[in-house]
């Protein structure tokens, strides 16, 4: 077991001070002992100057070991647990707290008086007929449903019940049935002890995860069981055996027969495990806070319970005697430490009431057992004392003392004391929170070697590995100790090395050394998408709760390699391993960085494939995974799956109805159209051939291979930053698949249950009637139409190319073109109307001017205006001409009107603007389909996206002639049958006809040429051109000079109630048009528009009589949606 | 006001060295908890430039950690200019800082040359004057390592050379290590100069070198000096007595040795009893005095190695108890894990229990010795693992076990039968 030469003690040991004293030393740099050698001795000797050599305490290079993982992977599939909150409480939250409590449990919180007062209610609401009483018995029900409503979370502001408010002023202090005072201050107290225990519960010291080796010789495979609590709350000790395997091309194998971990339910959570094996035979104490019990088993005997004991006070620590077989060290926060010998009970071994050395108001205590049989080391915060149990009062003495050890620094407290009899007979690791010590029982009080761990949160399990005795590959000769530390809270584990100890004196070597983390793997991992992203992170940041190792020796009769795997258990009870490979030492860099392909040519073909080839050995952990978790499979079984996961086959049978919804989670783009692989057919999803050679080996391999296209991609683009650096360790095949399936089995199992049922958010308001006119029979052959465009968007999405208008109008295209109408000549046109149709072409503001100018509203505005015109001139005069025309500008509308005119008759942006305010119209008019068309409509973006950089000016201005002409022809309506324009009034009424006005496609074909296109009269045809992208393009494209345009618009527009009316013929036109120019189409519009028309022209001179001036905050407060949506789009088009 | 008061802060950081105290710690409340303060935390008076570095160095850390050494000197490269800063009151810990990591940068980076190495020792070293004389130190040891013993020797006397002002501690204790590794060196030298005398003449009456007494006398101060301070000084003190005994000065090593042994401020450095037991040896002391210095060993240190020789010397002694003395000693020995399996423990335990049997009340003594023992001397050496493993390795082993059984634990039936 341990060396024989341990006896030797070194001849000469480094120089040192010894000081003794209060620590006062405080690191202010956070670099530990990086670069320093620290001291150093001669070696050598007599002879001449050049002969001598020296070595130092820090020695700058140790063996240097490779992950072959860049991230831990997990070992099991991930089981229900409790999550606590990653962060901890913040003791001043307990207000919110409280608040949850009443909101919550208002039964318990005010139960009782609850039920006492409501009687007095009663009485008083009888005489309340009389006086009436503010307090009556109505105003307690609507206390009471104010209550009920309580339960939505909503905005305290805006739903203030005003009785509530009474009623808590006037009993706050009456009704809780605990008051509030105590209850405050009672969680403000359970709340700080809770976030102690967060960043630091020392219970969990010594970690809860052991490893026994079966065979000595470690050979390959290693086989041992693995201990580990299981269940949610960890009160569950597994026994599982576990098999190191080496993963090479073809041996593999899955010890299958005992599969099942042996388990046993305790009473407690499982704080510690401590095991020792003797003779073949292993003895393992498990230590709950109140239960301690301990188990015996071999690799031939199943584990049976031997004994269990009840400690009075919380037991701190058990550790197993390394010497005598059943002998096993308890202490407790009483102070005492008591030798058990099961079988034989306690006896007590050493009691303190207080710390050993000084008052570190710490109850913690720890006792091991050391070189000796029958000498303890008794141990708290402040040190650590040796004590020989045989005498009867038990003579003790110092082993280490926080303030005897030189360079201890301020508030210095010991975290974790363990002996290291497996890796010499004398050593004890000692871990403070900024150091880690090896010291030797033979020298106490100066430790033989100090590190700065450098960890960020105290070292609480730690596991020591001896080196092998089979010399080679070590780089610097002599092979090193590792020592593992585990921190609980960061979940860090840090790999120190060192040597000696024997004839030589120890030195450490090489600086320590960080590995990988379970939190922060999701970093190597395909992207997630939010939320399981959310429940992942905090999956995998919950603190750690054990470690141990798994060493496997290089030897020559095996063949195998050497390695080092290291199984990290976090608390909500999953358990990671990562495999740590020594390098070797003529390749100073792994050949895997230029062997491999570029990362991004990978992601298009068979980039795993290659990946997996050039990795022929990969040590990998085996666990038959059978335990009960109803989990299921997740589609992308990769190669290395069925080999390792013994899965149970009703869980394959239940695969199927899970895969559809992960398969559309997982980011995966042919995901859906592929037959899932689950029962392990073949199945040819690709034609490369390159890759049907390689999956030859194994027909189970394609269905992971191509689904995982997408996710090499993101792998391979962040590993193609860090090219050059010396540490290409990639993510294996295997591994990757292992974590998604990791993943996917989280999220069902999270799926399941919600933390904390409550009712929803939010008033919900169902959306499914506004999608679906419900219960309209639909036309076949719509139907058709819209499933053809949606074959052809899907189509064009994955191909990623542009969905143009050619394919979406095919299959509406009507038989035969009709012609393009002539340009316009407005000045024909010489009546009223045609000339106010065509200046409305030029824009609102022209069109409201014209208005203006006929019904004369604008006289005394006008002679506002010239008055404000003439002061302000007087003024700019005196102040000399600064800023005189934007003054001007702003106080005249008639100067504002002009100038807007300017603008939109200038180039092409007329069309644009009349366009805008036509679209504009429509889009408000069908505001909620224009918003679900929003969201149901994902078009190919790119497309939109030029379309709004280049909105209007690529359209010729013939375009603008058309349009200025669609008026005049069509000229149906008065002013006065228009003002309708109230969302009450217009949006019920005419959902029909809003419906048909989306105009679709927006391609290279003129403006007119779309139009006559977009008029898919029949209701239900508008309705499946709404599932089509493109419609929703058009408004926005046009409607943006509009939109851009409207904040100029003055506050104070009185006249802004014509605005109204102007949307109206627009829309008419836009209406006609597509009566005109589609009367092929399967159902004319003629009959509902107009008696829809008449409708509305009644409800508009309704209106039009009760609010002339409707003002023009309101008008416009109808079109946050459309201006919305637009803003929405032109996002979405990037 | 603040950036004078920053200004005016290094004055009085120089008086204490890194063991001084922080505000960190003693202002804001005090948890009980043993937790790791975050050092470089995020100040409320940032600046971007500050976000930046302290990224800078979050990388660097990082990196370090993982050691990805060429990544950290990538990011390294960029650090240093934090130190121009100026509002970042004292770069004194930024100074060690950059100085800990481009070292240990240098100590793995394949294209790290001894120029560069020079390079930053020199520079960190006069950059401020709190840390001139550990970087000093370790710019020497960094020499040593690499076997400049000269060039160390040379920066090791400029270090000795330095003065300033106040003295903290710790600089205290680095002049005294400085001196004492210069003596060492002294030391060397001085062995390389006997060498070369030796071989060169023909009489080798060293003590007339007067070269080698120059080194004798500069050695000697301070390695005795360091003598009188607590702490562990063995490579020292071998040294200083060895030259001691050169030149025939027994007194003063048998006094410095006893000192190192027996004092009690010193730590209880077995080599102290070792050192003085191989001296008293080497002069040939009588073997009481020996059996005393391995008595006092033995209390400290029961496994160690040369209870072989304090039981065997035992043995030798007519002396009845001393006998029993010895059975005592070598039964210690074997609780130990690394005697248990050794032959020649037990070959000795043999020898003494034969001539233990030459009195009359050798069961009495021998019960006396094994009853504390009972309970778990037979789990730790005599079960039928124990008989099936030790007849694989070591079958003479198992003979002298298995004789030994009976006397042993006589009332016992044990499964280790030969």
């Amino acid at each position: 077991m341990t060396n024989a030469m341990d006896y030797q003690f070194p001849q000469q040991l480094f120089p040192s001070f010894y000081n003794c004293g209060p620590p006062d030393l405080v690191l202010k740099h956070g670099a530990g002992n990086w670069g320093c050698y620290e001291q150093v001795l001669p070696q050598g000797g007599s002879g001449p100057l050049s002969s001598w050599t020296f070595t130092s305490r820090h020695q700058a290079r140790g063996e240097t070991w490779r992950h072959t993982e860049p991230v831990p992977v997990p070992l099991m599939s991930p089981k229900n647990c409790f999550l606590w909150p990653s962060k901890p409480p913040n003791p001043l939250d307990f207000t919110k707290h409280m608040q949850n409590f009443f909101l919550d449990h208002c039964k318990d919180a005010f139960g009782c008086m609850g039920e006492i007062l409501s009687e007095n209610f009663e009485q008083v609401h009888r005489e309340a007929r009389l006086t009436r009483m503010r307090y009556g018995k109505e105003s307690v029900y609507n206390v009471r449903s104010d209550l009920d409503m309580m339960k939505f979370k909503m905005c305290p502001r805006s739903y203030s019940s005003k009785s509530l408010d009474m009623y808590s002023a006037l009993l706050s202090d009456v009704v809780p049935s605990v008051p509030p005072q105590l209850l405050g201050s009672l969680l403000h107290e359970e709340l700080t002890e809770q976030r102690d225990r967060a960043l630091f519960s020392e219970g969990a010291t010594g970690g809860a995860l052991a490893f026994v080796p079966f065979s000595r010789s470690g050979g390959d495979p290693q086989r041992g069981c693995l201990l580990y609590p299981g269940n949610q709350g960890l009160d569950c000790l597994n026994f599982h055996r576990v098999e190191l395997q080496h993963r090479s091309g073809s041996s593999s194998c899955v010890d299958a027969g005992s599969s099942d971990p042996f388990s046993f339910q305790l009473k407690g959570p499982v704080r510690q495990i401590s095991c020792v094996s003797l003779f073949n035979d292993c003895c393992v104490a498990v230590r709950s806070d109140r239960l301690c019990g301990v188990w015996r088993f071999a690799e031939t005997d199943k584990p049976r319970l031997l004994q269990v004991v009840n400690t009075r006070e919380v037991a701190t620590c058990i550790n197993v005697s390394p010497h005598v077989l059943g002998e096993i060290l308890v202490a407790s926060e009483s102070g005492a430490a008591n030798l058990w010998n099961v079988g034989r009970g306690m006896q007590k071994v050493r009691e303190e009431d207080g710390n050993l050395y000084f008052n570190a108001k710490s109850s913690w205590r720890w006792c091991e057992f050391s070189a000796h049989p029958r000498v303890m080391v008794y141990a708290d915060r402040t040190g650590m004392e040796l004590t020989d149990i045989r005498e009867s009062p038990v003579s003790s003495h110092t082993l280490f003392r926080i303030s005897n050890t030189p360079e201890c620094r301020r508030g210095e407290r010991l975290i974790l004391s363990r002996y290291l009899g497996d890796v010499h007979t004398f050593q004890h690791l000692v871990t403070t929170q900024y150091s880690a010590y090896i010291m030797d029982e033979r020298f106490p009080c100066m430790p033989m070697l100090k590190w700065d761990h450098m960890m960020q949160s105290p070292p609480m399990f730690c596991h020591a590995v001896c080196d092998s005795a089979s010399s080679g590959s070590a780089v610097g000769g002599a092979r090193t100790t590792k020592v593992v530390l585990g921190s609980q809270n960061s979940q860090e584990i840090t790999l120190l090395q060192y040597s000696g100890g024997r004839a030589e004196a120890t030195s450490s070597r090489g600086p320590p050394r960080a590995l990988l983390r379970p939190r922060d793997s999701l970093k190597h991992l395909p992207v997630q998408i939010p939320h399981r992203l959310d429940l992942a992170t905090s999956r995998l940041s919950s603190p750690a709760a054990g470690l141990t190792c798994i060493q496997k020796r290089g030897g020559t009769e095996s063949g195998g390699k050497e390695c080092i795997c290291i199984l990290q258990l976090t608390e909500a009870g999953d358990i990671f391993y990562q495999t740590l490979e020594p390098e070797l030492p003529d390749a100073s860099r792994p050949p895997a960085a230029e062997d491999e392909p570029p990362p991004l040519k990978e992601a298009t073909g068979s980039g795993g494939q290659t990946a997996q080839r050039l990795r022929p050995l990969d040590p990998r952990l085996v666990v038959s995974d059978t335990s009960s978790d109803e989990g299921v499979l997740g589609p992308t079984q990769g190669p290395a799956v069925p080999r390792f996961v013994a899965e149970t086959p009703e869980r394959e049978q239940r695969a199927p109805d899970v895969h559809s919804d992960s398969s559309s989670e997982d980011s995966e783009p042919r995901g859906r159209g592929r037959l899932p692989n689950y029962l392990g057919q073949q199945v040819i999803v690709n034609d490369d051939p390159e890759l049907d050679r390689v999956s030859g080996l194994d027909a189970g391999e394609k269905d992971g291979e191509v689904g995982r296209a997408g996710v090499e991609e993101t792998v391979g683009s962040s590993s193609s930053g860090r090219a050059e650096r010396p540490t290409p360790v990639e993510l294996s095949e295997g591994a990757l698949v292992t974590w998604k399936r990791w993943l996917q089995k989280l999220v069902q199992k999270s799926r399941k249950k919600t933390l904390r049922p409550r009712c929803p958010q939010h008033l919900t308001v169902k959306t499914e009637d506004l999608l679906l006119p419900g219960g309209e029979a639909r036309d076949p052959a719509d139907e058709e139409r819209a499933q053809s465009l949606r074959r052809d968007l899907r189509a064009c999405m994955s191909e990623r190319s542009l969905l143009v208008h050619g394919t979406v109008s095919a299959p509406f295209q009507a038989p035969g073109t009709v012609a393009v109408p002539d340009v316009v000549d407005t000045e024909a046109w010489r009546d009223e109307i045609s000339h106010r149709l065509t200046i409305s072409w030029q824009g609102e503001g022209a069109w409201r001017a014209w208005w203006e100018e006929r019904l004369g509203l604008n006289k005394e505005e006008k002679a506002n205006a010239l008055r404000r015109k003439r002061r302000a001139a007087k003024e700019a005069k005196r102040a000399t001409g600064r800023s005189l025309d934007w003054s001007g500008s702003f106080t005249s509308s008639v100067d504002y009107q002009s100038r807007l005119s300017d603008f939109s008759d200038s180039s092409g942006w007329s069309s644009a603007v009349s366009q805008g305010v036509w679209s504009d119209t429509n889009v408000h008019l069908y505001q909620p389909k224009g918003v679900l068309e929003n969201r149901a409509a994902t078009p190919p973006t790119t497309l939109s996206a030029t379309q709004t950089h280049t909105p209007v000016a690529t359209q010729p201005t013939t375009l603008s002639a058309t349009q200025r002409h669609t008026p005049v022809a069509t000229q149906p309506t008065t002013p006065s049958a228009t003002q309708r324009h109230t969302p009450v009034a217009t949006q019920p009424t005419t959902p029909s006809a809003t419906q048909r006005h989306t105009p679709v496609a927006t391609q290279p074909t003129t403006l007119s040429a779309t139009q006559r296109h977009t008029p898919v009269t029949t209701p239900s045809a508008a309705q499946t051109s709404s599932s089509t992208p493109a419609p929703s393009q058009t408004p926005k494209r046009e409607s943006m000079p509009a939109n851009q345009r409207r904040p100029k618009r003055p506050a104070n527009d009185y006249l802004s109630s014509l605005s109204a009316p102007q949307d109206e013929p627009s829309q008419r036109d836009g209406y006609f048009l597509d009566g005109e120019s589609t009367m092929d189409a399967p159902a004319p519009p003629v009959a509902p528009s107009s008696s829809q028309r008449s409708l509305l022209s009644q409800a508009a001179s309704l209106w039009s009589g009760l609010s002339p001036s409707l003002p023009v905050s309101q008008s416009s407060q109808g079109r946050p949606g459309p201006s919305q949506l637009k803003k929405k789009k032109s996002r979405m088009g990037f | 006001m603040d950036d004078l008061q920053r200004e005016l802060g290094p004055l009085e950081d120089l008086e204490d060295d890194s063991d001084s105290s922080d505000g960190n710690s003693s202002k804001g409340k005090k948890s009980k908890l043993p937790l790791v303060n975050i050092l470089h935390a995020e100040t409320s008076r940032e600046t971007g430039f500050h976000k930046s570095t302290r990224a800078c160095l979050e990388r660097i850390r990082e990196a370090l950690l993982h050691h990805r050494w060429q990544e950290a000197a990538e990011y390294m490269a960029c650090y240093p200019q934090m130190l121009d800063d100026t509002t970042n009151g004292t770069g004194q810990q930024y100074k060690e800082l950059i100085w800990r990591m481009s070292a240990e940068i240098l100590h793995h980076h394949p294209n790290s040359k001894m120029e560069d190495y020079n390079n930053i020792y020199e520079r960190m070293k006069h950059s401020g004057v709190k840390h001139f004389l550990m970087i000093s130190l370790e710019h020497s040891f960094h020499l040593l390592h690499n076997g400049h013993i000269e060039d160390a020797k040379h920066q090791l006397s400029v270090a000795e050379s330095w003065r300033h002002g106040k003295e903290s501690a710790a600089q205290y204790q680095r002049m005294k290590l400085i001196h004492a590794y210069r003596s060492l060196l002294d030391y060397m030298i001085w062995c390389d100069k006997k060498l070369s005398y030796i071989n060169t003449t023909e009489y080798p009456d060293c003590g007339e070198n007067q070269d080698m007494n120059n080194y004798f006398r500069h050695a000697s101060v301070n390695l005795k000096d360091i003598l009188k301070t607590p702490g562990i000084w063995d490579p020292f003190i071998l040294s200083y007595v060895e030259m001691l005994e050169f030149y025939e000065d027994h007194e003063e090593a048998l006094k410095v040795l006893n000192d190192y042994a027996y004092d009690n401020t010193f730590p209880p450095n077995p080599n102290g009893h070792v050192y003085l037991y191989q001296y008293l040896k080497r002069q040939n002391t009588s073997e009481r005095k020996l059996v005393k210095v391995l008595k006092v060993l033995h209390a400290s240190v029961p496994s160690h190695e040369l209870m072989l020789e304090y039981s065997s010397l035992l043995l030798q002694s007519e002396k009845k108890t001393n006998t029993q003395k010895a059975f005592g000693v070598v039964l210690e020995m074997l609780d130990f894990a690394c005697w248990r399996s050794n032959l020649d423990v037990w070959k000795l335990l043999k020898a003494i229990i034969q001539k233990l049997q030459l009195q009359d009340d050798w069961r009495d003594s021998v019960a006396g010795k094994m009853a504390p023992r009972k309970d778990w001397w037979p789990v730790l050496h005599f079960t039928s693992f124990h008989a099936s493993t030790d007849s694989q390795e070591n079958p003479e082993l198992k003979e002298v076990k298995a004789s030994l059984t009976k006397i042993l634990c006589p009332d016992l039936m044990l499964k280790y039968t030969a």
